[in-house]
Order: structure tokens, then C-alpha cells, then sequence
């Protein structure tokens, strides 16, 4: 709720202006029955056709306000309900994107895309629906009441009785279908889980012949339901049966003790019709309200949703002193060697035993390939990560430049660093686009060049060439194309240290050679690090990182690492193997 | 730990494709609106609800009752005000004040109490009927769609999303369920008082009714036309709505590289751009659709005013009197929102019709064939040694596109087999075959020297065991889902299992042990647990013939281990197949069959298939230098 506040009060005009307009509605509906009333009895006393013809002018007018109000605020409302939500959309994104990835896997993508979506539909739907249905209804009703009085105080009163009474229903009816009604979406959800379990599982339920089991189980779900359904059913029979009869004694009440008031000269006649129609008023009023009430609980949750999104601090945030680091940082670029350093750096994931990476220590410097090698699970990439701040050590300390990570704004350290993904993803748009992303003031010569280094003269064959259409997340190129292309993304960009995620696997042996080799001169006055899965792609690395279970276990180029390391012995032994002797190309 | 190592795994991937077919379908209100054959699905529906007609006898003596009942009630009311009217004025004209008494006006106020009263008893009678008969109706269906889904071919499956067959039995029958409960009993209702009410109208004022009509017919097309509009705006939202979906979630799995390349500006520019379009786009939407009945309305109210300066002119020359007056605006009230709604609820009754027609179709699917009856079938003599054989097999998804044209390949009890071939080269297909899930076009499959074909599927599959790479869970707990494969198994045994499977310790470090359920949304067990836990099942269930899917790459180092010591375990004495994805299973494979396009295209062990230098050399070569 307090998110919904916060997000209204940037609008506070808007969402006086709208109430403004809904009351004028309001307003306007309930002055016809009783210009209607007046109109006739006036019409009956003196039998004057031109009262007659005024009276109706003045209920035309009225209704004139009654609709013009009643259409602005219909606008006024859809356009505050959709500002609303579309703030509150734009801030989830941008929060997201602060998040870190753990931050980020808290939710998941398929919530996240559910939070802005969907649940922001149902908030601007209840917005919409309570400003119209919910909020003007204490107004209507106490201006009902009080125009029954103007008629009569008797008849006021008569009126009030049975707003009150209506009203206890109506909040019975609430508290007690609430709850039923949460349980009902429950065992909706239980429907869709238990069917989309035994559609999904269709295999191992027919390899085990459970067919029976799973009959039961749906089965239940669905007589679960159905008792529910029809309860709920019952109860608004219920509610609707208890109202008509309501309103059956309420008329005849009316009609009895309006006959009196009209009897004891205190009213005219056609006054009692116009009583019989402020009960019908708010009484329709009073129910359309209700059911708005009991759509708001699953508001609330969507809201909830959203501000668990929007309230998460980030785990990773800015150093306090960012801006002078960096600028420190910055000043002794050139002259420092090493670019990036670990020093028994330790990562743990929150939620984990272990850690993933512990005590890393080890340098890359300027002019150098560092390599690092290791099985899958190894915590190769957290490495990469650790670099970036996608994560932050939990012991011990990255440093880039000299200046610890920590200190730097997220901003100006990924600004020296040019990243290739494990997951070589491309974003729809065109090669042009996505090579940008790396530079976005690049010259059609710059991407050309840097698509030569990347291998990726295939582009050039394409018939739009560098305006090739790319689809989402670049399906549309094969595994091998998209990763030569995530590379020049990449070395689009003047960095420091390149960062090579395990880039090369989906590259035949000669055009990973070929990359290797272009990449030397690309990145001569850069640090490099390489992240790889085959010993091939880093034999002739300056130093190799030799990584098992999380832990350094082997440091030093191919050949002292064949003589001294095991581990790496292990995987070479494993790779070369029947790899008809080509292990020294 | 482990779980938290790689979480960007395949299971969040497919979790999320599921969910995005979910909302692609939440929004697919362009499937046929409009039934096929109205009055075939109607009657159809009418023999489904057998035993439950009773009730809609009821409903419908109900509604033509409190039909008569509310459109004579406004005609009692005018008595009573006429009365009234004429007592008050008798009285003043004798100079008294009047007192109603049960002879001076009361009577009337009583019975016209009591035309409502029994309008009332009918109404909640017929609403309290029908509260139960659709539910009931709706249950039966699904029932009967849980049954058939047991029978269904394994082809209408992989054929359909799974959303999409869920989406049957939910939305579909729930909006079934409603249109009965409301849009029926409202149609039926309108049709009913709108007769009864302009026929009301003109008795008093032909005049007056003809005046209403007019207005009425302005209000009709009015609504067709704002009806129209509504859903081209909606068309319009729901573009933007896929618009921003698709972006969102292009960024959300961009987004280490939105942040990488430090893109976070440029992207929520991007984004702004598209929330904002979106929010117009539904402004427009909402305001039509919510703006449509002020503006019916407004033409309602302008018809009031011209009546009632009518009418009122006509009471004033005694053309009418004041009880037929106020009478007259009840029935306008009876028959004009009917009348403008009736399009409308015309159209909910189709859509729901389409609905009712979409579930008819799941339950007129072809069946697979039914099992030979115990006495006729084919058995294999237990206990079955494992022995397997492909002869001449020919089949095809597609009978007219044969994949396998003539497989053969035979295993010998205990024998390791390994299937390679790259991702989509049809590996499952030959664990559909297996299994049964499809059958063979050609040739046959046999187990112990039986046709397979012969023998009912239950009994088949008793001699097998499958642990596939998405390891399917139940939402139940870890003990019932372990228990599976043997209902009744004792707690000794499931830890025995989960033991041996190496899942035992990760089960003790959960809050509940063996009673923590598995939820298929929650995180709380990874990918490679889910693996090991399907393992445990398997060697509790304890088959003959075992089908393995190795783990993958998105499952941790020591997860891996345990995951391969587990299938060492569970293939120790067994018929195995493997899908393979690693170099050591491959190597000391009894047998190496290589997939390519669905069909086998080479076999042999690994040295003999090096030594060819075809296909599966090639494979090898890429894969491993």
C-alpha cells in the first residue's frame, strides 16, 4: 500500500481532479428523482405545462452532468490507473537492473516478467474500478440519505435504516467470502500445478502405469474445487436472495410510511417514488462496491509483489568514496601493470555451505594472457563475475587498477573492462546495433574491423551486411556465428582487460586458431583473461589458473603445469586422448 | 550447497518458456470466439448433463415464474399509489389527515408485498439451483478430461503445449461454468422481462412505449458500435502488452550484458518508450470500455426526460394516472438495461459455447489402442533376463515421413548401451519406441524374444526404469515422490534408496527430511538433486531394464559425481541405455548407437567405430580435441 502512495503522489492533481469529476457524477444522478418528484407534483397542484417543460430542462441538465461527469471521470481514472502503473513499471525495471545476480535470482526471470506485466494489469484495474465503484460510495450514500430528508426527516430516516443495514450485509459478505475466496484461487493454482504435473510427467507417469494414481489426484483437485466453487456460489445466492427480499420490505415500507407522511401533509405524493429510487441507488451502490472489495485482496498481493522488487536494496552498491577512487584509479592506469588482481579472494553464494571460490590469489597484467582452466563447476566464471561486481567477494579483495572494486562506481569499472559472455546472447535489432552496444559512436570501418578480428566476415556475406535483422537473443545465427559476434561486441570497446567466458567452444579448431592469433595484436596493450573448458585454446597463455572445486590447485604456463600439476595433467591426459595425436598443433 | 553454483540452469529456461506460453495463451482471446456448430454443441451439453436436468427443469419453471411475477409487480404498485392517491385526496377534500389502515390502501400494499415476495421465492430457488448445477456440470467434464488425458497418445502431447491442454480444463470450463451461472439465467431473464414490459407500455401508452423504443434502438447501436471499437482497442493493448513482454524478457536474459557494456541507461530509455506506449494504449482501451455504458446511459436518461415531460403533460390532462406514471418508469427501468445488454451477454454465450466445444474436442480425441485383454496378450516369463532386440523397425512421427526406414540392433542381458548423437537427432525417439509410447509402423521390438506389441503396456513397462534429464517431481513430498514407482514401499526402503543414490545427506539437511515437499516452482532443490532423487525412485522400483539420461553441464562438480556414482549403482545387473554426453560412458559402451535426423545411422563399440571414421569419428574428434 505504501508503494501505491508513493507512486499516486506525483499525481496528487490528477487524483483530486478525478474525484472531483466522479463526485459531480454522483452529484448529478442523484438530483433527477427528485426534480422528477418535483416536476410532477407541481405538474398535479397547478396543471402548468411550461413547469412541466422547465422541470424536464432541469433534469436534462442534471443528467447532462450526471453522464459528462460520470464519461471524464472514466477518463480521468483509465488515465491515472495506466500512469500509475506505468511508473511503478519503469521503476521495477530500473531497480532491476541494479540488482545483482544473486539479487536477481531471487525472483527469477519468469516472476519478474509477471511482477511488471500481469500484476500491474490487476493494479490498474482496481485502480480504475475502485475510483469508480468503491471511493464514491460514502459520498452517495450520505447525499442519498440527505436528499430523502430534504423530501422528509421520517423518510431520511427510514432511508438510513436500510443503508445501514444493506451496508452490514455487504461487509459480512466480505469478511467471510475473503478468505473463501483466497482458497478458491488456491485451489485454482492447485488445478493448474497438478494438471501441468501430470501433462509434463505424461512419460514417467505412463513408465511407472500410475494412470490410476494420477486419475485420483486430478480427480481430487477437482471435486476440492468444485465444493468450493459451489459454496462460494451458495453464498452469493445467498447475499443476492437477502438483498431482493431487503428491498421487497424497504419498498413496502416506503409505501406505507410515505401514504402516512403524505397523509399528514409533511410530503406529496410523487415524492415516495423518489425515495424508492435512492434505495434502489444505493443499494446497486452498496453491491457493485462489494464486489470491487473482493477483487482488492489480490491487489494487494500484486502490489506486494512489486514492492518487493522495488524495496530490495541491491546487494552491490557504489563505493562511498566512488567518484575519487575512480578518478585515482584512473590516473595511474597507464604506469601500473597489473590490471586486475585477486588476493585471497573468497566467494560464497548466501544461501550455500561452501564456498565457490576460495582464497583466489593471482594476478593479470598488462600485455599478458591469463588463462583459466578447470571442469565444469569449478567456479571458472564466478571469476568473471567477481571482476565485473556481478558478485562481491565475501573474503579477501578484487582489485582493478590498483583500487579495490568496492571503491569504484559499477559504472566506471565496467567501462574499462570489454566482457564476452559464456552464453553468447545478441539482442534483436541489427549487427549494427548490437555491435554498438560496444561503442555506441562507432564508424561503419570500426565494426568492419572488428568483425575481421572476430572471424565474423560472414556478415559482410549477409545481403544486408552490418543491417542483417538479428532475432531475440540472435537465433537466427548459428551457435558459432553468435559467438564470434558476442567477441566483437566486445572488442568494440577500448578496455583495459578483456574477459574471454569460456568463448571459443562452439569454434571449429582452425577458426579459434585463427581468432586467437588476430587477438594479439587487438589486445596488445590490454590485460586478457581467458576462461576455457579445452587446453587448446590457452597452451600458449602467459600463465594458467588452474581451478578444482573452487580452489587454485595449479599456476605457471602449459609446460610447467604438465610437469608439476596434476590436475591439469588430468584434463589434458583426458582431452588429448584419441584425439588422433594432434594435441600439438 | 551446489544448487546456488548455476542457477542461470536449463530448468529455469523451460520453467520460464512454460510460463511465457502461459501468458501468450492468457492473452489469446483471438482462439475462435464464435462455436462451430451452436446448436450440436448445445444439444451435446444437454446429454452431458444427465441426471443434473432436473435441476434446470427447475431453473427454467423458476425464470418463466418470477418473469410473469416481476413484470405484473410495477402494474400492483401503480394500484397501490393510485390508491393511495385516491383516499389521501378524498381525505384532504374532507379537510382530515390520512392514516393508511389495512382498508385504506394496506390491502393493496400487502399484495403487492406478496407479488414480490413469491417473485422472490422463485428467484432464490432458481439462483440456489443453479449455483450447484454448473459447478456440477463443470466437475463431471473435468473428470471425464482426467480420464481421457490417461488415454491419449503420447503424440497428442508432444503435439501441444502443455499450457494450452491446461488451459482447457481450467478456463475454459470456468467460463463455461459462469456463463451458465449468470449470462444464461440473465438472458433467459431479460428476454422474458423485456416482452413483459414493453407489452406493460403499451398497455398504458402507446404513445410513451413507441417514444422508448425509438431511444432504445439509438442505445442498440450505440453499444454495437462502442462493442466493435472496444475490441479493436484491446486488440491494440494486447499488441503492446506482447511488445513489452517480449522486451522485458529480452533484457531480464541480456541482462549481464545490459550491465557489462554498461547499456543500464539506454535500456530503461528503451523500455520507458514502450511502458508509455502501453499506457496509452490501455488508457484508450479502459476508457472505452468503461466510458461505453455512461454514454447508453445518457441516451437512457435523455429518453426518461422526454417521457416524463410527456407523461407528466398527459397526468396533468388525466390521460394518465399518477400510479400508471411511476409504473411506466418501473418498467422502463425493467426493459431498457436488458435490452442493451442483450448483444453482449449474446456474445459471452458464444464465446462460452467455443469454450464448451474446445473441451469436446480434447474428449473426442483418438484414444491409443487398447491393450490386448490379459487372456490374449503376450507374456514374458519372469524374472525377465533383459534381453532386447530391434528388428527391422520402420517408423515415423509422421507415418508418411518414415525417420527409422529398417533398424536393427540387438542387446544382450546387462549390456551397456550408449545413444549419442547431437541435441534434436531423435535420441528420444528410440525411448518412445521402447516404452511404447509411440508405436512401431514396421518390424518389431521384442523383449526376451516377446513382441512387445503383443503384451499389455502395463506389463511392459513394469520391466522399466527411466531417469530422464528433466526429472520429473510431483507436488507431494520427497518420500512419496521416491515411493512412486513402489506404492507401499517402507521408510527403510525409500532411505535404502535415496542412500544408494546419494541423496540421502542432502535430504537430512532439509527442514522436514523425507517429508519436505517438492514444489516444482520452488528453489529449494536444484536441478542435479532432482536428478539424484529421480535416481533413488528408479532403484527402488528396482526394473529390469534401465533408460538413463546423463546429467548435464548445468549441474555441479560434486552434484556430478554423486550423480554418476548413482547411475554406476543403478545400472550394476541391468539392461541400460544411455543417452550420453560423456567421453567415459561412450568409451566402454557395450554398444554405440549414433543418432542423426531420428534414425540410427551407425552402431557398433567405440574402437570399431573410430576405426570407420564415419559419423560418430567426426563426433568424437569435435567434441573431445
Amino acid at each position: 500500500m505504501r508503494l501505491l502512495l508513493r507512486f499516486l503522489r506525483p499525481h496528487k492533481k490528477l487524483v483530486a481532479i478525478t474525484l472531483l469529476v466522479v463526485l459531480l457524477d454522483n452529484t448529478g444522478t442523484l438530483l433527477v428523482p427528485t426534480m422528477l418528484a418535483n416536476m410532477v407534483n407541481t405538474g398535479i397542484a397547478t396543471g402548468d405545462f411550461n413547469h412541466i417543460v422547465q422541470g424536464g430542462a432541469l433534469m436534462l441538465g442534471a443528467s447532462m452532468l450526471a453522464s459528462g461527469g460520470a464519461i471524464t471521470g472514466t477518463y480521468l481514472a483509465a488515465r491515472l490507473a495506466s500512469n500509475v502503473a506505468r511508473d511503478i513499471r519503469d521503476a521495477i525495471y530500473e531497480r532491476s537492473l541494479a540488482f545483482s545476480n544473486s539479487d536477481f535470482e531471487r525472483f527469477g526471470t519468469g516472476s519478474m516478467i509477471t511482477r511488471s506485466l500481469n500484476d500491474m494489469n490487476v493494479v490498474q484495474q482496481s485502480i480504475i474500478a475502485t475510483i469508480q465503484m468503491v471511493l464514491p460510495l460514502p459520498f452517495l450514500c450520505i447525499v442519498g440519505i440527505f436528499m430523502a430528508c430534504l423530501i422528509d426527516w421520517q423518510m431520511g430516516m427510514l432511508l438510513a435504516a436500510v443503508t445501514a443495514v444493506v451496508m452490514v450485509i455487504a461487509v459480512v459478505t466480505i469478511v467471510n467470502a475473503a478468505p473463501i475466496f483466497m482458497r478458491l484461487q488456491k485451489l485454482i493454482d492447485r488445478m493448474n500445478v497438478v494438471l501441468r504435473e501430470s501433462i509434463i510427467g505424461v512419460r514417467v507417469i505412463r513408465a511407472f502405469t500410475k494412470e490410476r494414481h494420477e486419475e485420483r489426484r486430478l480427480d481430487e483437485v477437482f471435486s476440492d474445487y468444485a465444493s468450493s466453487a459451489i459454496k462460494v456460489n451458495m453464498m452469493f445466492a445467498g447475499v443476492d436472495a437477502a438483498s431482493f427480499f431487503l428491498m421487497n420490505i424497504a419498498e413496502v415500507a416506503v409505501l406505507w410510511l410515505g401514504g402516512n407522511r403524505v397523509g399528514a401533509h409533511a410530503m406529496e405524493i410523487a415524492s415516495i417514488s423518489a425515495v424508492l429510487e435512492y434505495a434502489m441507488l444505493i443499494l446497486f451502490y452498496i453491491m457493485a462496491a462489494q464486489m470491487v472489495a473482493l477483487t482488492l485482496p489480490r491487489a494487494k498481493a500484486c502490489l506486494d509483489r512489486a514492492s518487493e522488487v522495488v524495496d530490495l536494496v541491491p546487494e552491490i552498491r557504489d563505493g562511498a568514496d566512488a567518484a575519487g577512487a575512480a578518478k585515482g584509479a584512473a590516473a595511474d592506469a597507464r604506469g601500473n601493470e597489473a590490471v586486475a588482481a585477486f588476493d585471497h579472494a573468497t566467494f560464497k553464494f548466501s544461501d550455500a555451505d561452501e564456498d565457490t571460490l576460495h582464497d583466489l590469489t593471482f594476478t593479470c597484467r598488462r600485455g599478458q594472457t591469463t588463462a583459466i582452466i578447470g571442469s565444469t563447476g569449478s567456479g571458472k566464471s564466478t571469476v568473471a563475475k567477481l571482476l565485473l561486481r556481478f558478485h562481491d567477494v565475501t573474503d579477501g579483495s578484487v582489485s582493478f587498477c590498483g583500487a579495490d572494486v568496492r571503491t569504484m562506481t559499477q559504472e566506471s569499472l565496467r567501462d574499462r573492462i570489454a566482457y564476452v559472455p559464456q552464453k553468447a546472447w545478441l539482442f534483436s535489432g541489427t549487427v549494427a546495433s548490437n555491435l554498438r552496444f560496444g561503442n555506441e559512436g562507432a564508424t561503419e570501418d570500426e565494426m568492419h574491423h572488428v568483425l575481421e578480428v572476430a572471424q565474423a566476415g560472414f556478415v559482410d556475406e549477409l545481403p544486408d551486411g552490418l543491417e542483417a535483422r538479428v532475432a531475440q537473443g540472435g537465433t537466427n545465427f548459428s551457435g558459432g556465428q553468435r559467438q564470434r559476434l558476442s567477441i566483437a561486441r566486445a572488442l568494440m570497446k577500448h578496455a583495459d582487460l578483456y574477459i574471454f567466458d569460456d568463448s571459443f567452444s562452439a569454434l571449429d579448431f582452425k577458426t579459434d586458431a585463427a581468432l586467437r592469433r588476430a587477438l594479439v595484436d587487438e589486445t596488445r596493450d590490454a590485460a586478457v583473461l581467458i576462461i576455457a573448458q579445452r587446453i587448446s585454446t590457452i597452451l600458449h597463455a602467459d600463465q594458467i589458473v588452474v581451478l578444482k572445486d573452487g580452489v587454485v590447485v595449479g599456476l605457471g604456463t602449459h609446460e610447467e603445469l604438465m610437469r608439476d600439476c596434476a590436475v591439469y595433467r588430468a584434463i589434458a591426459d583426458s582431452q588429448m586422448k584419441g584425439g588422433a595425436g594432434d594435441d600439438q598443433r | 550447497m551446489t544448487s546456488a553454483k548455476h542457477r542461470d540452469d536449463e530448468r529455469e529456461r523451460t520453467e520460464r518458456d512454460v510460463e511465457l506460453e502461459e501468458r501468450a495463451l492468457d492473452g489469446a482471446d483471438d482462439e475462435p470466439q464464435a462455436p462451430r456448430d451452436t446448436w450440436g454443441t448445445i444439444r451435446r451439453l444437454w446429454s452431458e448433463s444427465r441426471g443434473q436436468q432436473w435441476r434446470f427443469a427447475i431453473v427454467i419453471v423458476c425464470v418463466v415464474l418470477y418473469t410473469v411475477f416481476s413484470v405484473a409487480a410495477p402494474a400492483f404498485s401503480a394500484d397501490v399509489i393510485d390508491t393511495l392517491w385516491t383516499e389521501i385526496q378524498a381525505s384532504f377534500a374532507q379537510g382530515r389527515d390520512f392514516v393508511v389502515t389495512w382498508d385504506r390502501g394496506g390491502r393493496q400494499i400487502a399484495v403487492y408485498l406478496g407479488v414480490w415476495t413469491i417473485a422472490f421465492v422463485v428467484y432464490s430457488i432458481q439462483t440456489f439451483t443453479m449455483a450447484g448445477f454448473a459447478e456440477r456440470l463443470n466437475l463431471m467434464l473435468r473428470n471425464r478430461i482426467a480420464r481421457k488425458l490417461n488415454r491419449l497418445p503420447l503424440s497428442f502431447y508432444d503435439s501441444r503445449k502443455p499450457g494450452e491442454v491446461v488451459s482447457r480444463a481450467t478456463n475454459d470450463l470456468d467460463k463455461m461454468s459462469e456463463v451458465l451461472q449468470t449470462g444464461l439465467l440473465r438472458l433467459l431473464m431479460a428476454i422474458g422481462s423485456v416482452i413483459g414490459a414493453v407489452t406493460m407500455m403499451f398497455v398504458y401508452s402507446p404513445m410513451l412505449a413507441c417514444v422508448f423504443l425509438v431511444f432504445s434502438a439509438l442505445s442498440i447501436v450505440l453499444t454495437r458500435l462502442a462493442a466493435r471499437r472496444t475490441l479493436l482497442l484491446a486488440a491494440e493493448r494486447q499488441k503492446w502488452v506482447g511488445h513489452l513482454t517480449a522486451a522485458v524478457e529480452e533484457a531480464y536474459s541480456g541482462r549481464v550484458i545490459i550491465r557489462a557494456f554498461n547499456r543500464e541507461g539506454a535500456s530503461s530509455a528503451d523500455m520507458r518508450a514502450l511502458t508509455r506506449k502501453l499506457a496509452d494504449a490501455s488508457r484508450r482501451a479502459d476508457f472505452l470500455t468503461n466510458a461505453a455504458a455512461p454514454a447508453i446511459r445518457f441516451v437512457g436518461r435523455v429518453s426518461q426526460v422526454v417521457i416524463a415531460v410527456l407523461g407528466c403533460g398527459m397526468l396533468v390532462a388525466g390521460r394518465l394516472t399518477l400510479g400508471t406514471f411511476q409504473a411506466f418508469f418501473q418498467y422502463i427501468m425493467q426493459a431498457s438495461e436488458p435490452l442493451t445488454q442483450m448483444s453482449m451477454t449474446v456474445n459471452t454465450l458464444q464465446s462460452a459455447l467455443a469454450s464448451v466445444e474446445r473441451v469436446f474436442d480434447i474428449l473426442d480425441e483418438q484414444e491409443v489402442e487398447p491393450d490386448p485383454t490379459p487372456e490374449l496378450a503376450a507374456h514374458v516369463e519372469q524374472p525377465v533376463c533383459g534381453r532386447v532386440a530391434f528388428e527391422h523397425v520402420r517408423f515415423g512421427y509422421d507415418p508418411e515421413r518414415p525417420l527409422m526406414r529398417d533398424v536393427s540392433f540387438s542387446v544382450e542381458p546387462g549390456q551397456k548401451i550408449a545413444i549419442v548423437g547431437a541435441t534434436g537427432a531423435g535420441k528420444t525417439t528410440l525411448i518412445n519406441l521402447l516404452m511404447r509410447f509411440y508405436e512401431v509402423d514396421g518390424g518389431r521390438i521384442t523383449l526376451d524374444g516377446v513382441d512387445t506389441h503383443a503384451m499389455t503396456r502395463e506389463e511392459l513397462r513394469q520391466n522399466f526404469g527411466m531417469v530422464l534429464q528433466d526429472a520429473w517431481l510431483f507436488d507431494g513430498t520427497i518420500e512419496e515422490n521416491i515411493a512412486y514407482g513402489k506404492p507401499g514401499a517402507t521408510h527403510e526402503e525409500v532411505v535404502a534408496a535415496a542412500r544408494m543414490a546419494h541423496v540421502d545427506f542432502f535430504v537430512r539437511t532439509m527442514p522436514r527430511g523425507y517429508e519436505t515437499r517438492v514444489a516444482n516452482d520452488a528453489e529449494n532443490i536444484s536441478q542435479g538433486q532432482r536428478q539424484l532423487l529421480t535416481i533413488a525412485r528408479a532403484i527402488l522400483a528396482d526394473p529390469k531394464i534401465l533408460i538413463l539420461d546423463e546429467a548435464t553441464s548445468s549441474v555441479d562438480t560434486r552434484t556430478e559425481h554423486a550423480i554418476v556414482h548413482a547411475m554406476e549403482a543403478l545400472m550394476h545387473g541391468r539392461t541400460s541405455f544411455v543417452i550420453a554426453h560423456r567421453l567415459s560412458t561412450i568409451v566402454d559402451a557395450d554398444l554405440i548407437l549414433v543418432m542423426e535426423h531420428g534414425t540410427i545411422i551407425e552402431q557398433g563399440t567405440h574402437a570399431e567405430l573410430l576405426a570407420a571414421d564415419g559419423a560418430y569419428a567426426a563426433l568424437y574428434n569435435s567434441q573431445f580435441m
